[in-house]
């Protein structure tokens, strides 16, 4: 798993239409986007398919 | 800087209760109650900054009608004159809701939130929007990068009131409010009643309707109050609970009346205890356990039975859940502003905005998976006790002036996250003092739906002990 690079959350950035990032919010995405995926990596994974999300949405009782 | 003094004696020293007693006795009028507290703020709040907007032209006018219904026999309740500040993420219908964003200053809702109308309903009188980290959420950091200044800690203007409801905090413990609204998405009600001595209660999840309170995460929020005592809580609590349809999340379920049981003691009840709730890299200041260990020592002199437990997972794995899941509704929710404006934002909105927009959809719903097995465990823990007694915040209020580190870990080294992941109803509640005059705290977690027993026991403590008796000391002007 390689780390997030400037330039590379530069090209994903535009690629979405985030046009306003100068150098340092630069710097502050591509912190914040490899804290994401350290944290969403270590999130456990569930063992069995059959485990559904906590959900929100549910038929009239 | 000094610390405030507050005269003795005043109209702004009253609780919800006593007030509330006066003014259905007639022996107070709501116009003298207002103009007791707008006085106050403009005293003080220059210094603590609990408002970034006050009503008083609309309060007096409210204080007006209310003296005029209770004069002529129309006593409402409790709440009835009772003046109060809400975080400005709250929706009031005309009047500016800017949640301290530079973003949204233009801001003014069609609607009111729905515990405004219903504390309308109750005849209480709103005095202002408060304060707040920006859209009523943040990282735990200051960075003085808002359109208004942060406010301040009234036991210590130097330090922080905790967030992100800083303004409900400081209101409260400052005097410029009777009692205050929060919101609560990993602890936003019970680390700034926490850092300011007040008792503030996180309600189960879908007890108090969050219709109009500017979303922050659909599946963590909560809204609820933070009062001076757990009596008043419990009488604001009441007059918020109950069905909205408004809000996707809301309960059909009646609930217990809060204050009527208020005294019933903990005779019996059976008190797990988690002393260490384990958090990688944080010891606990020797206020806030010997805050645990009084609160432990005082239900039990009262009769409860107390048992010793502990978190049913390792801490870590409820902050992330708490995180993941945060950042990817936080951005679902304010997209357009953040892809327009972001640069106007914030250092911490800006951050937390930018997070989600780089999380993956596969590790959202893994964290979704994953707070179902959470929320699980802690139900079944709290379940086989009447009530948890646990640290909220491991720290009392950091300085302005400390470490940046220091400052986010009064917000990161706390277990008030972990009753959002489970929905349980969650209330801080000041257990005493460090050598800095700085108020300690406990937290005490009910089962799901039962505020009743959580604020019985906070009740029980809390006049079992001294601490209301001692208030910030505000200079006398």
């Amino acid at each position: 798993m390689t780390e997030w690079t400037n330039e590379a959350m530069a090209e994903f950035a535009a690629r979405y239409g985030l046009t306003w990032l100068t150098p340092a919010l630069l710097e502050q995405l591509t912190d914040c986007a490899n804290r994401v995926v350290a944290t969403g990596r270590a999130v456990p994974r569930m063992a069995s398919e059959y485990d559904e999300p906590a959900h929100v949405f549910g038929g009239p009782e | 800087m000094d610390a405030l003094t507050l005269p003795t004696g005043t109209l702004t020293d009253l609780s919800v209760t006593a007030a509330a007693r006066l003014i259905a006795s007639r022996k107070l009028s709501p116009i003298d109650l207002v103009d007791a507290f707008l006085d106050r703020i403009a005293a003080v709040d220059e210094r603590v900054k609990s408002y970034i907007l006050v009503l008083a032209d609309d309060a007096r006018a409210a204080a007006c009608v209310a003296d005029a219904e209770i004069r002529a026999g129309r006593w409402r309740g409790p709440l009835h004159g009772i003046p109060y500040g809400v975080k400005d993420n709250y929706d009031t219908a005309g009047i500016r809701t800017c949640a301290a964003s530079r973003v949204l200053l233009d801001r003014i809702p069609a609607f009111d939130a729905t515990a405004i109308v219903r504390l309308r309903a109750a005849g209480a009188i709103l005095l202002g929007k408060l304060n707040t980290w920006e859209y009523g959420t943040g990282n735990g950091g200051v960075y003085f990068d808002l359109p208004f200044e942060p406010a301040r800690n009234p036991w210590h203007l130097d330090h922080l009131t905790g967030g992100s409801s800083t303004g409900a905090g400081a209101s409260v413990a400052a005097g410029t409010a009777m009692f205050a609204l929060g919101s609560d998405t990993g602890g936003s009600i019970r680390l700034p009643a926490a850092a300011c001595g007040l008792q503030g209660i996180k309600p189960s999840y879908g007890l108090v309707s969050r219709y109009g309170i500017l979303p922050n995460c659909y599946s963590l929020d909560a809204a609820g109050p933070l009062c001076w005592t757990a009596e008043d809580a419990a009488t604001v609590l009441e007059a918020l609970a109950g069905h909205d349809p408004n809000d996707p999340a809301s309960a059909e379920r009646p609930f217990t009346p809060y204050a009527r049981g208020i005294g019933g003691g903990v005779a019996g009840l059976v008190v797990g205890v988690i002393r260490d709730a384990a958090i990688e890299g944080a010891t606990i200041d020797a206020a806030n356990a010997a805050g645990i260990e009084d609160m432990i020592r005082v239900l039990e002199a009262q009769g409860a039975r107390i048992v010793d437990a502990s978190l049913p997972a390792p801490f870590a794995d409820y902050r992330r859940v708490t995180s993941v899941i945060n950042w990817g509704e936080s951005f679902s929710i304010h997209e357009k502003d953040f892809m327009e404006r972001g640069a106007e934002m914030g250092f911490a909105l800006r951050e937390k905005m930018m997070s989600g927009f780089t999380l993956r959809a596969a590790d959202y719903i893994a964290a979704l998976r994953h707070r179902r097995e959470l929320a699980a465990g802690i139900d079944a823990l709290v379940n086989s006790v009447d009530v948890l007694v646990l640290p909220g915040a491991l720290h009392t209020a950091p300085a302005f002036t400390d470490d940046a580190e220091v400052i986010k870990n009064f917000t990161g080294q706390s277990t008030m996250s972990v009753f959002n992941v489970s929905g349980h109803p969650a209330m801080s509640v000041c257990t005493g003092f460090d050598a800095k005059g700085l108020p300690s705290n406990g937290q005490i977690v009910g089962r799901w739906w039962d505020e009743a027993t959580v604020l019985r026991v906070a009740h029980t403590y809390e006049t079992a002990t001294a601490w209301r008796a001692r208030k910030p000391e505000i200079a006398q002007s």
